[in-house]
């Protein structure tokens, strides 16, 4: 799980996996289910759901690994990128309104990106993260870990921190602009 | 370069976007190279942070998930050519109405010859003349004074050809779309000042699917989503397209 993001060879192992390699499916599944549960978990919290979502996208790395297309980011962005948009779709479908007021209540409460620079802090591979999460403004903080974290869309952002639409998806792209500079991401 | 729709970028590679802007963003990524560069490097950001809550699943997971790779089948690569149709926009907006007789003529020739090989394959079972119908309907619409083409990018890559004629309340979907699991359908839908009304199935098998369906004066946009086998009522997922009608 350390060597996921680095690792060289994450899309020599999807090119088999898109043969209908199983055993190198394997292989990938041992290298990125880390990331995939602990995102989705992170973004629906109910750990029977997640389980449940993680399971679906593994299978969809299995199903679609023949359209992967490596110029258009890594694999383990591709992957990601599925899990997390599941996890998001699920959160904002399956959740009747008052649900996501509860959710937005309670929000409001244990504010989530305190909790997720916490978690992070633990992890060794979090730790340049969470540097760089240091490194944004408060708003921008909150506006990129809602987001990603808590599976908030932009609007929903802004009323929860009260602040304007335009403000919040500022925010968002130039704490991702920050944070991407800041880990050293190829643009 | 529509400064507005350019700062959506973040929330788009946050996925923190709602379903409308959503469509409307990826149809300004179609067309915008400098946007898509920079939404693949926003998203690498994003899958990093990632990184900071990674879990291991249950061992339980890992059995579950094996065993049901055994049993699905897996999608064939896209061909080279559509591919790069994601990065490379293609597609032109909804063409002026003095272009479109030309347009819908010369398209409708190279079309209509897919369409035959669609039907007979896909629809054996249909009799000749229901075939000869729905040919004649699809040539009719093609040939409509009023009618416009558009390629229409789609989430997850490839597209669709749409082609709408207002006087006629006609517009004809047709796409190669990538196969669903055996309990998910494709499912199309018009949207109005009345709400999101379904506006039919889309067979989830896999490969060139067309459809022909009645729009309303009032529509304002198409869109399809993916959903659970036997369609919704409303749609529950994010659009793999949405595009406005007018």
């Amino acid at each position: 799980m350390l060597a996921a993001g680095r690792g060289p060879g994450l899309e020599e192992l999807l090119g088999e996996v898109a043969r209908g390699d199983e055993a190198a499916f394997e292989r990938f599944y041992d290298r990125v289910s880390g990331q995939v549960f602990g995102l989705i978990r992170r973004v629906l919290r109910d750990r029977a759901q997640a389980e449940e979502v993680a399971q679906e996208v593994l299978v969809e790395i299995w199903r679609t690994a023949a359209r992967f297309d490596p110029g258009r980011g890594s694999a383990l962005s591709w992957v990601l990128t599925m899990a997390h948009r599941r996890a998001v779709d699920r959160v904002r479908s399956a959740q009747a309104a008052t649900d996501r007021e509860e959710r937005a209540a309670r929000l409001d409460n244990d504010v989530a990106y305190d909790q997720v620079a916490e978690a992070v802090t633990t992890r060794l591979e979090g730790e340049r993260v969470r540097r760089c999460l240091d490194g944004l403004t408060d708003l921008q903080r909150q506006a990129v870990t809602m987001a990603y974290y808590g599976g908030y869309s932009y609007p929903e952002v802004a009323g929860l921190l009260k602040v304007p639409l335009g403000t919040v998806k500022t925010r968002m792209r130039d704490g991702l602009v920050r944070l991407r500079d800041c880990m050293g991401v190829d643009k | 370069m529509n400064d507005d729709l350019h700062t959506l970028s973040g929330a788009y590679a946050l996925n923190a976007l709602p379903h409308r802007d959503q469509g409307l963003f990826e149809e300004h990524l179609a067309r915008c190279e400098a946007c898509a560069d920079e939404v693949r490097g926003l998203r690498e950001t994003a899958a990093r942070l990632a990184a900071g809550v990674a879990e291991p699943p249950p061992l339980a997971l890992k059995r579950r998930v094996l065993a049901e790779i055994a049993q699905v089948r897996q999608e064939p690569p896209r061909p080279v050519r559509t591919e790069r149709a994601n990065v490379v926009p293609l597609a032109p907006r909804w063409r002026s109405r003095l272009a479109v007789g030309l347009a819908a003529a010369s398209v409708a020739a190279a079309v209509t010859v897919g369409v035959v090989a669609v039907n007979t394959v896909q629809q054996r079972d249909r009799t000749l003349e229901e075939t000869q119908q729905l040919l004649a309907a699809t040539q009719n619409l093609l040939a409509a004074p009023d009618a416009v083409v558009r390629r229409v990018p789609m989430t997850g890559g490839g597209g669709a050809t749409i082609v709408l004629s207002p006087h006629q309340g006609k517009l004809m979907f047709a796409s190669d779309m990538p196969g669903l699991p055996s309990d998910q359908t494709y499912q199309m839908w018009l949207i109005g000042p009345t709400g999101i009304h379904s506006a039919g199935l889309v067979d989830g098998g896999g490969g060139v699917r067309t459809a022909t369906l009645a729009v309303p004066g009032e529509a304002e946009r198409f869109g399809v989503t993916v959903e659970p086998a036997g369609g919704s009522r409303q749609p529950t997922t994010t659009p793999i397209l949405l595009t406005k009608l007018a």
